[in-house]
């Protein structure tokens, strides 16, 4: 008896003091959350005051070095730029999704599914990389008149778009998988072929995942950085005409990436404005996500969203007739400004017509066609778009890894970099890149798994896990350039202890927190309820639950999860370029306070080095070698664990 | 334009002879052969397994959306083999509705899950979409309860009125040949016995065919009754004499409730 006192005595001191060392471990992480947006917050007031918000966001002219901050071109550069990505990859995503969702066969799926998620990943210094390689050129060929460097919102919105193409593709994917099967049988077994049992059944029931998709891709292209400073010109001029796709275009996150590193004052609190500007629009994109997910979702439970419930009847008729006119005229006013580019206007208003004409006899043509036939056209196109998407991304790695090849030899993998970099070797950036991606975890995952268990196994429902859980969020949708600005202003500007390894370790942990804490998180969460139950029935404390149980159960999740993000931190070019990188080092150096050589931001640094392709081109590839195996080990582990663990 | 399913009009909707199905390796039907004769009500019992619902399937060629399905021998609907390459898979479902183990109404009002089938094969007029709503209702005896609500989400109705909604469904594009897979055995026993009239009553109009894990019901309701078992059909024959005097020992058993 007196035994078992003493031990219960001791597991309750032992358990106090993890307890309150968890809850210690999460309030500091939250507490980094909470200052990274306060000190954003705090470092914009002074912009605020002396040039004013509405003076900032409207002024149509961005000159700081004459103290003019107007931002208006920036910021519709940043809306032109993401409204052009849609355009590209919106039809080209959903039209691919559906291909891999109901037409192609398991293991077509198989394949390309993975190889979606592989894109994902690929570093966004990567596809800029290849799209001044490829896109910028391509585009200078094709209208040498029009874009006479290339670089231009067309280059910048293709871009954008092949970015954000794998995010949709996979993500409207999972939704339409997600449509119970229940749905389809019951509308075959009416006599629907099975492509009206897509189109009617399957997207209307995964509208709301698919809009979620399509969401998701676009704060992707609103936060993207280094791929679109690299192609699309980065003037602050609004177009003339305002839809002239031809000219070149500077967005937020570009116009950071450009001016940061040398600047101070007023000029460093105007960029922390256009930060918050950025982040703005990234909320409100997310809301708006969240808007459309919820009516949908009470569309189908209820019959009717929240918008409609207050509408009256007329009203709502009115909109379902106006619908079809409306799509329709927009689509005329679009084609028409992008043939006025080629035309005089007459010719663009015929064209226009003729295109609307083309729309609006489609039905009436449809209608004529037999079903099957109509399956067997409309099961043709979508397997020509997701063959579109392929070629564009086989063209992407072949491009790199054609080129690559030749410059990767045992000398370029242990030499110092000479003249310039057009010569030598990498081994100071693969160095640094390693030693970066060690110190990022060093940090990043004690504070990330430790709070994301803590907020699966620990956190109470109330209004304080609430306000966690949305800075993380906010912090997870932060562009990573974001983060570079805080680390300059941070570590540079204030610390003044200049770039150093230490600073983007910091930095680049602090970018991978959220999303550490929150696939940690859902793993835990995920672990099935009665292994809990079963332990706790054996008398286990709570602690001991996890410890013993959950956690372990939970280890191949987590572990997937961070290869994946320190594959993330290793491709980041925007967080370290102001804080940690130089461009060339000649030796190799291990202090925690000295600047390092890092992959990404090297090639990045190369692009601005003249007759340096070859050399450009064996980084891309070492780069997209590192990310690759990421990929591999993650799934290997995925795999391993899998096996290991199953419910 | 020639005519399909118009072969014979004797006695039989559907013959099979011999049919051989399997799920890759797994053979599920073995040698079946049986009518489902015109007007009547056919059950299908058999424990769990026995491919009840996969025999049912390949009436109306559902075992076409599941990979790896093989299927040889002989089924006839109206004297043309439903089998054969080329054969109409679209009308051929369109004749032969079939209703399923949970209600699996769409995520769309009660009008919109009805219009379905007839927009789907080509009606468009909404006074003809307004009747067809009207009389598959009735038919379906949901008309008094949902008529106020047509303009409502189909999942707001409670599951024995979704099923009855998706017989109604069925309904809605005429078919010839009602199958239903287990109908009632996610509803309460009200709401059974509102399902199985409906079955009696739809035998008038159309033919049945109806799988069903409960002895009483299949007695109750059928003129025909299969007895299934691993795969084969043990014994098919008239309800009264399956139940009464079988001819085969395993059926005995099963009817009996000595099974196993
Ligand atoms: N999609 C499928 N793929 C592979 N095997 C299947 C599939 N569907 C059924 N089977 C197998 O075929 C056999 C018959 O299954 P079926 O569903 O027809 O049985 P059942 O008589 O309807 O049973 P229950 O009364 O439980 O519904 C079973 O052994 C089952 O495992
Ligand atoms: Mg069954």
């Amino acid at each position: 008896m007196k035994n078992k006192t003493a031990v219960n005595t001791r597991k309750k001191v032992d358990h106090g003091i993890q307890k309150y060392l968890l809850t210690g471990v999460a309030a500091t992480s939250v507490a980094i959350i909470f200052l990274i947006i306060l000190f954003i917050f705090i470092e914009s007031t002074e912009a605020i005051s002396a040039i004013g918000p509405w003076e900032f966001i409207s002024g149509t002219e961005w000159r700081p070095f004459n103290g003019s901050f107007g931002a208006f071109p920036i910021i519709l550069g940043t809306i032109l730029t993401t409204i052009g990505a849609l355009i590209f990859a919106v039809p080209l995503g959903i039209t691919s999704a559906i291909f891999l969702s109901e037409i192609a066969s398991e293991r077509t799926r198989n394949i390309l599914k993975p190889v979606c998620e592989v894109f994902a990943g690929i570093p966004s210094i990567v596809y800029g990389f290849f799209g001044l390689m490829v896109i910028v050129p391509f585009i200078f060929n094709t209208f040498p008149n029009l874009a006479p460097a290339g670089f231009s919102w067309l280059a910048a919105s293709i871009l954008l778009g092949i970015m954000a193409l794998p995010t949709i593709v996979s993500v409207s994917d999972d939704a339409m998988r997600s449509v119970p099967k229940s749905h389809r049988e019951a509308s075959v077994a009416l006599g629907a072929t099975h492509w009206e049992t897509t189109r009617k059944v399957v997207i209307p029931a995964a509208f709301s995942g698919i809009s979620a998709a399509v969401m998701l891709g676009m704060g992707r292209a609103i936060g993207e950085t280094m791929a679109v400073v690299m192609v699309a010109g980065n003037a602050p001029n609004i177009p003339e005409p305002m839809w002239n796709v031809f000219e070149m275009i500077r967005t937020i996150t570009s116009t950071l990436a450009k001016e940061v590193g040398e600047v101070t004052g007023l000029h460093l609190s105007a960029l922390f404005l256009l930060a918050l500007v950025l982040m703005a629009m990234l909320l409100l994109t997310n809301l708006t996500a969240n808007l459309i997910m919820r009516n949908t979702k009470r569309k189908f439970e209820t019959g009717q969203g929240m918008i409609e419930k207050h509408l009256p009847d007329n009203v709502k008729n009115v909109i379902n007739m106006a619908k079809r006119p409306v799509m329709l005229s927009m689509a005329f006013v679009v084609v028409m400004m992008m043939a006025s580019l080629f035309t005089d206007i007459i010719v663009s208003t015929l064209i226009a017509f003729a295109c609307i004409l083309f729309i609006s006899t489609m039905p009436f043509i449809s209608k004529r066609i037999r079903s099957l036939n109509r399956q067997r056209i409309a099961h043709l196109a979508m397997s020509a778009s997701m063959i579109v998407v392929c070629a564009i991304l086989f063209i992407l790695i072949a491009d790199i890894t054609v080129k690559g090849i030749p410059a990767l030899s045992w000398e370029f993998l242990t030499d110092v970099p000479r003249d310039m970099g057009r010569a030598g070797g990498i081994l100071p950036a693969i160095v640094g890149t390693v030693q970066l991606i060690i110190g990022t975890a060093l940090i990043a995952l004690p504070l990330g798994i430790l709070t994301g268990i803590y907020l699966a196994e620990f956190a109470k429902d109330n209004r304080f896990t609430k306000i966690v859980r949305s800075s993380i969020d906010i912090l997870n949708g932060t562009p990573s350039i974001v983060f570079g600005l805080f680390g300059f202003a941070l570590f540079v500007h204030y610390l003044g202890i200049g770039r150093t390894l230490i600073g983007g370790c910091i930095v680049l942990a602090f970018l991978i927190l959220p999303v550490i804490i929150r696939t940690t998180e859902e793993t835990v969460k995920a672990v099935p309820q009665e292994l809990r139950e079963a332990s706790a029935a054996m008398g286990a404390t709570k602690w001991e639950t996890t410890a013993k149980v959950i956690v372990p159960a939970a280890m191949g999740g987590v572990v997937t999860g961070v290869i994946l993000s320190l594959g993330r931190a290793a491709g980041e070019t925007a967080p370290i370029m102001f804080v940690a990188a130089v461009g060339i080092k000649r030796h190799i150096e291990f202090s925690l306070f000295d600047t390092i050589m890092a992959l990404p931001y090297y090639l990045y640094y190369l692009t601005e080095v003249p007759n340096s392709e070859e050399v450009r081109y064996g980084v891309a590839l070492v780069l997209l070698m590192i990310v690759l195996s990421m990929f591999a080990i993650a799934s290997m582990v995925r795999h391993h664990y899998s096996k290991k663990v199953r419910w | 334009m020639v005519k399909i399913y118009e072969n014979n009009n004797d006695g039989n909707v559907i013959t099979i002879d011999s049919l051989n199905l399997w799920y890759g390796e797994n053979q599920a039907l073995i040698d079946v052969s049986m009518p489902v004769m015109k007007n009547k009500i056919t059950a299908l019992i058999g424990p769990s397994g026995c491919g009840k619902s996969t025999l049912i399937r390949c009436m109306n060629r559902m075992n076409d959306l599941v990979n790896g399905c093989r299927i040889e021998g002989s089924m006839k609907f109206r004297g043309d083999e439903i089998y054969e390459p080329g054969a109409d898979v679209i009308s051929l479902r369109k004749r032969i509705g079939m209703i399923f183990q949970k209600p699996n109404p769409f995520p769309m009002t009660i009008r919109d899950n009805i219009t379905y089938g007839p927009k789907i094969h080509g009606v468009v007029e909404n006074d003809e979409l307004d009747e067809i709503v009207e009389r598959s209702l009735k038919q379906a005896v949901l008309w008094e309860e949902v008529k106020d609500r047509l303009d409502k989400p189909a999942f707001s109705l409670s599951g024995g009125q979704q099923q009855r909604l998706c017989i109604a469904r069925t309904l809605s594009i005429n078919p010839e040949v009602i199958l239903m897979d287990e109908p009632t055995s996610a509803l309460d026993p009200i709401a059974t016995a509102k399902i199985e009239d409906l079955a009696i009553e739809l035998q008038k109009e159309y033919t049945v065919v109806i799988v069903t894990h409960n002895m009483q019901q299949a007695a109750r309701i059928s003129d025909n009754t299969g007895f299934m078992y691993l795969g084969k059909m043990i014994e098919f024959d008239e309800t009264e004499k399956i139940f009464n005097k079988p001819s085969d020992e395993l059926t005995e058993r099963y009817i009996t409730g000595r099974f196993g």
